[in-house]
């Protein structure tokens, strides 16, 4: 476990009187992609959410590249990680959105910008520079300039993901990444997440898109009313599994999906 | 109707006309800085703060305009500050004015995907820097075609200022009714400098919203 | 000043407020059936008076009261039109804010999906019926915090007919500010009185229109009214 970048061990949380992450223990190592994967409802945005603390896990363990999130253990007592700390600990760790979320009254340079610029204090010359470089990384440097409402759905999410990476994180996010997006604009985004993973980046996709995990995840976990059903390599999951309800979902899927 | 009386008097209309428009305008200026501030102060998490910009809030949009006036006016003597006649006018509209866009940019604030905040926080953006830099500019934009509905409620505000002893069109109009004993005619061109204005205004508004709705 | 000064006043403080009150609830009451009508009216009008009621409307909008209540008051009586303070005051409150009362009304006949009217019109519903049972629940429902609100600000135009001497509770302290000398201080009492008014009657509406929806929705989502 002290190789991996993300460590999850015995992570509770509840909505409520709703449980939706029972007791989920998960190592993701250096380099490794790992998808999630399982029907909606699952817990599985919600613990892709809690590596980044974007939601409060209510007990157990998220070590990122060595670090607890989200609390400060100090005697025998946790306590909530203070807010600047937090804020450092996110530098570290890109996430990008099912609804890409970029900014609407500034450019795709200026989105990828803003960060480096408001974030890192980086100044106008090396951000604007910078972010010209991370859009190049993603095929969009001639759309620097564009509004998103300019851009197709595929090409703002590249800007988004370019946008994350411009911070140079350890680890990144997928939360449904490519769910918004019409079919054939699905294939741009994955391609780029596909030569993001080459590039040995360590990335947690949360995904629908069975073909990506199965070709480009190193592992694969099936959640499923909040607790990880299976968690192995992606032919054991998607082709292999013995598991009656990850059979099922993945039956489902299949009839929805060849025609 | 003898409107040559009005014709005669039309340069003191006028007069009377500027230092309306003068202070509506600038009461929504600073209508709009107090309108910001007081908003900013509704979001942030100290509850004192929060509190007493609801106060604010409630206050102005719950007391008469008339009963707001005389209590600046009054107010003003009694703590030994001595404004001139406009920047009373404007300190009071502004102070409404103020009340009313905050509950505006309120508005436009509603109206931004909480997901554009939810990318700031993960980039690790603070949280001053979250307002400034991706709610203000959207919510300023947001609410333009507002603010000209700001503009026309000073602009009829505007017509009770003649309370902190400004000369306005309508205290003119108000005068010479007194003195030529025409107040129908008087009232009624005075009627017609705000209902000119006013439209003119929604008018604008109209076509700002317009715009908007296509970006 | 005093308690003794301040008792004395109250009798004349007492009945402004009620003034106050009355003219407050003649005005909303007007108003809201004015608007009423107005706004139904222009909903099945033909262009040309459709167009008279929307000048009507941007007229009153953009026009400040003040200067209406002058030419009715101060006006009216050139035209032979002689009103005492308290009716003139009134009926320019009612034409005013029928305007806006019109407007929020038609806001709320548009939030009424036109499927609903659609589907009573191709069963043969007849059109007093159509606007009794399927337009107004929903419009009503639409428009009530909107409706709520404008009351509200029938309340603070109160104020102004002071101006044209009514006795209402803005000129009944202004007296007692005036003979008292203690015109800081009863000034703002009058602010936070009515202050006070307003939160009280804005609360009593938020429970009204609770009570309000959830009748309609009973009663017209459901059916149980019996057609």
């Amino acid at each position: 476990m002290s190789d991996a970048l993300v460590s999850i061990s015995n992570v509770r949380k509840r909505f409520g009187d709703l449980e939706v992450l029972k007791d989920i223990n998960l190592a993701v190592g250096r380099s490794e992609v790992v998808c999630l994967i399982g029907p909606s409802g699952s817990g599985k945005s919600t613990l892709l959410r809690c590596i980044n603390f974007l939601e409060r896990y209510d007990s157990g363990d998220i070590v990122v590249d060595g670090k607890l999130i989200g609390y400060e253990d100090q005697g025998g007592k946790r306590r909530l990680m203070n807010a600047g700390v937090l804020r450092e600990m996110r530098k570290g760790i890109g996430m990008v959105f099912q609804q890409f979320n970029l900014w609407p009254h500034m450019t795709a340079l200026e989105n990828v910008a803003e960060p480096l610029l408001r974030v890192q204090r980086m100044n106008s010359t090396d951000a604007l520079s910078k972010a010209q470089k991370m859009l190049e990384r993603v095929g969009l440097e001639h759309k620097a300039g564009n509004y998103p409402t300019a851009l197709s759905g595929g090409q703002q999410q590249r800007v988004a993901i370019a946008r994350a990476l411009s911070m140079d994180p350890a680890l990144m996010l997928f939360d449904e990444p490519t769910s918004a997006l019409d079919p054939e604009l699905v294939g741009e985004v994955l391609q780029v997440m596909r030569d993001l993973a080459a590039e040995g980046m360590t990335m947690v996709v949360v995904t629908h898109e069975m073909g990506f995990a199965a070709k480009a995840a190193d592992k694969v976990a099936f959640l499923d009313g909040g607790r990880i059903v299976q968690f192995a390599h992606p032919q054991q999951v998607l082709k292999q599994s013995t598991e009656p309800r990850v059979q099922q979902f993945l039956k489902t899927y299949h009839a929805r999906n060849d025609f | 109707m003898h409107f040559d009386l009005v014709i005669n008097a039309l340069p003191f209309l006028f007069k009377g006309f500027g230092l309306t428009l003068l202070v509506s305008v600038m009461g929504t200026v600073v209508g709009t800085v107090i309108g910001v501030a007081i908003c900013a102060l509704r979001w942030t998490s100290i509850p004192a703060l929060s509190r007493l910009a609801a106060l604010y809030i409630s206050y102005f949009r719950g007391v008469p305009l008339l009963v707001q006036l005389l209590v600046f006016y009054n107010f003003l003597p009694y703590a030994g500050i001595d404004l001139s006649p406009i920047a009373a006018a404007i300190c009071a509209l502004g102070m409404v004015g103020g009340a009313y866009m905050a509950e505006l940019l309120r508005g436009a604030l509603a109206a931004i995907p909480k997901g554009q905040v939810e990318a700031g926080v993960a980039l690790g953006f603070s949280p001053i820097s979250i307002g400034r830099r991706l709610l203000l500019p959207q919510m300023l934009r947001l609410a333009t075609p507002a603010m000209t509905n700001e503009l026309i409620l000073l602009v009829k505000a505007s017509s009770l200022v003649s309370v902190v002893g400004l000369a306005e069109v309508t205290r003119v109009s108000q005068t010479f009714a007194a003195s030529t004993l025409r107040p129908m005619e008087f009232y009624l061109a005075a009627g017609a400098f705000y209902l000119v204005t006013n439209l003119f205004l929604a008018y604008c508004g109209a076509r700002l919203e317009r715009k908007m709705a296509r970006r | 000043m005093d308690m003794n000064t301040l008792l004395s006043y109250l009798p004349a403080l007492g009945r402004g407020l009620w003034i106050t009150l009355v003219c407050w609830l003649v005005a909303s009451v007007g108003g809201v059936a004015l608007g009423l009508v107005i706004a139904l009216v222009q909903r099945s009008a033909a262009a040309p008076l459709r167009l008279l009621i929307k000048f009507y409307i941007e007229a009153m909008r953009c026009t400040p009261l003040i200067v209406l209540l002058f030419i009715v008051y101060d006006g009216g009586p050139a035209v032979g039109v002689l009103l005492d303070p308290i009716p003139a005051g009134i009926v320019v409150l009612i034409i005013h804010g029928s305007a806006y009362f019109a407007e929020i009304f038609r806001g709320g006949f548009q939030a009424v999906p036109a499927g609903q009217i659609e589907a009573a019109n191709s069963l043969g519903m007849p059109p007093l019926a159509i606007v009794r049972r399927v337009l107004m629940p929903g419009a009503l429902t639409a428009a009530m915090p909107s409706l709520i609100n404008m009351v509200i600000n029938v309340c603070k135009e109160t104020a102004l007919l002071s101006i044209i001497t009514v006795g209402d509770l803005t000129f009944a302290v202004q007296n007692m500010a005036v003979e008292t000398f203690a015109a800081f201080e009863s000034l703002l009492a009058l602010a936070l009185g009515y202050w006070l008014l307003i939160e009280i009657f804005s609360r009593l509406g938020q429970r009204a229109e609770r009570r309000i929806n959830r009748h309609l929705r009973l009663r017209g989502a459901t059916g149980k009214g019996g057609l």
